[in-house]
């Protein structure tokens, strides 16, 4: 059986004051393919791991200068995640066990059994990957954790939200068809000559345009209810979609705007292009969405970049800009409906929580990073189709 | 355009709206007949002629799928346009699927609205029109006996 942190190269920096130990470790470590640099002392280990760091130090106790112990502290500070496995003098098992309290992976005896040692490396090394794996993934729980605590907040609040939408639908549909009848009684020939008729059109005409702007917001806030009445997408709307063309459909769209205030966007994809099994026009929106903000957000003479990646399991789409970023105080709150630090009429504050319900339903994430005058990134990720 | 003379329904517990609606409605010369719940709009239909009917989905009560279903069964050639919030499109896929003529958001333009009123009551006139032919050839082949 092959061990399958074996597979990987083991790389070691080996650091003792004989050069002929050296050499002959080395060369027997490298016919069983464990990488190896050489240090003659503890100054030099040091140096070497600052310019190019390595994960495996095999380690004289017994050396000139500053010896194998004081090395191994330094090493420890410097290097938290390294493993060091020290070779003590022969009988001197004190050097040994003192080692290990100072942080030590285990020690050897010299003369070293060459294929004791190997073991040894290899052990350490598994266990350096074992906590990298560990720490990766809970990283990756932590967020997930994040995420949960977010959607469960959004789902609350949209609860609320679109009470309150279907309620006032009702009474706007009244005002809507009231203001409505007036407009058809004034456009009777009778009317034609009416005092003040043009102040009269105007205002209807506002009433008008305030309802349509009502509604826009009604329908919004239940859209997003919609999509999470459903848990799953319809599998009828899903088809394969070639994320390339979608994203350069979406910079169609929203190029011109670009152009106005000078900014450049960019689309960076892998060939051949990202296949997502998605459904294309909610997944449009949001990214029309995203990098309208995007563009909202930065000065001329910016940039937007629209990255796309794909692995086995999951295809991301990124909008990154070179715009003025979120603070970290309101990145728990840009998704939430009505959040906004835009001016009346400018902007809404829907755009973004009608994206997160829709990346939801389409059994994806959509996560954001920023720095303020920086710029910001969002991500999605979709899951490739089983 | 030709307007056949025809009777609207329109079917909604939000008072305000349906005579704000009928106004506007009568306004082009339609003909208006309002009612507040789904068991008023089956009172009237028993002892009216109806041709249209527009029906609120969400209404305390017997609801606008009931409603639908009763007219369907007992009034099977009167075409009904739903009136659905847009949180509630499940009420309108439901009600396309129990025969209604076809569904629109709340509030809806005004001109849509007409416009489906017109494709509505044109449906009805050549269903009836079918229908009318058809009895004629029956009556046809049995006087040929
Ligand atoms: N790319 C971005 N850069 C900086 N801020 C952003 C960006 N995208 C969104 N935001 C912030 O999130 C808020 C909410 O966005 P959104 O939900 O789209 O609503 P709106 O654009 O109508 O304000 C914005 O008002 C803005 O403060
Ligand atoms: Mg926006």
């Amino acid at each position: 059986m092959v061990d399958e942190a074996t597979e990987n190269l083991i790389r070691v920096l080996l650091v003792d004051d004989e050069k002929d130990f050296r050499t002959v470790v080395a060369k027997r470590l490298g016919l069983r393919g464990v990488s190896i640099a050489e240090a003659a002392g503890g100054e030099e280990a040091l140096r070497q791991l600052d310019a190019s760091p390595v994960d495996l130090i095999v380690l004289d106790v017994k050396m000139p200068g500053m010896d194998g112990i004081e090395t191994l502290g330094r090493i420890k500070e410097r290097f938290p995640n390294s493993e060091v496995i020290l070779l003590t003098g022969h009988a001197n098992a004190r050097d040994g066990v003192e080692g290990i309290k100072a942080g030590a992976f285990d020690y050897l005896s010299k003369p070293v059994e060459i294929e004791h040692l190997y073991r040894k490396l290899v052990q350490a090394h598994n266990k350096i990957r074992r906590s990298l794996d560990e720490k990766r993934e809970a990283a990756f729980r932590e967020r997930i954790k994040q995420q949960m605590v977010v959607a469960e907040r959004l789902a609350a609040l949209g609860t609320m939200a679109t009470g309150v939408a279907h309620e006032i639908n009702n009474p706007l549909a009244i005002v809507q068809e009231s203001a409505g009848w007036m407009q058809q009684i004034l456009a009777k020939p009778e009317f034609g000559d009416m005092p003040r008729k043009a102040d009269f059109d105007k205002a209807l005409e506002r009433i008008h345009r305030a309802v349509q702007r009502a509604r826009r917001i009604t329908q919004q806030l239940l859209q997003v209810v919609q999509t999470q009445i459903t848990e799953m997408p319809d599998p009828a709307t899903l088809t394969e979609v070639d994320l390339h063309a979608l994203v350069q459909e979406c910079i169609s769209l929203v190029e011109q705007q670009a152009r106005l205030k000078q900014i450049d966007i960019v689309l960076e994809s892998p060939d051949p292009p990202p296949i997502a099994w998605t459904d294309p026009y909610p997944l449009l929106q949001v990214l029309i969405n995203l990098v309208t903000n995007a563009i909202q957000a930065t000065d001329a003479g910016g940039r937007i970049t629209l990255a796309l990646r794909a692995s086995v399991e999951q295809v991301q789409i990124a909008v990154q800009d070179t715009g003025c970023g979120i603070p970290q105080s309101d990145l728990s709150k840009i998704f939430e409906p009505f959040f906004t630090t835009k001016g009346v009429g400018q902007g809404t504050g829907m755009g973004l929580y009608v994206s997160w319900g829709i990346v939801t339903k389409l059994g994806g994430l959509i996560t954001v990073e920023s720095q303020v005058n920086r710029g910001t990134t969002f991500t999605i990720t979709l899951p490739v189709k089983n | 355009m030709f307007k056949t003379p025809s009777h609207i329904m329109l079917v909604d517990d939000e008072k305000d709206f349906v005579e704000m609606l009928s106004l506007r409605l009568k306004e082009i010369d339609e003909t208006v007949i309002p009612a507040y719940s789904g068991a008023e709009c089956l009172e009237i239909l028993d002892k009216q002629d109806i041709d249209v009917i527009i029906l609120d989905v969400k209404m305390p009560g017997m609801d606008g799928i009931e409603t639908l279903k009763e007219i369907k069964k007992q009034h099977p050639l009167v075409e009904v346009i739903m009136l659905t919030g847009h949180g509630t499109i499940e009420g309108a896929v439901e009600g396309m699927k129990l025969g209604a003529f076809d569904f629109l958001f709340k509030p809806a333009e005004f001109d849509a609205l007409t416009e489906k009123l017109n494709q509505a009551r044109q449906r009805k006139h050549d269903q009836l029109e079918r229908i009318r032919k058809a009895e004629a050839a029956m009556l046809l082949r049995r006087a040929k006996i």
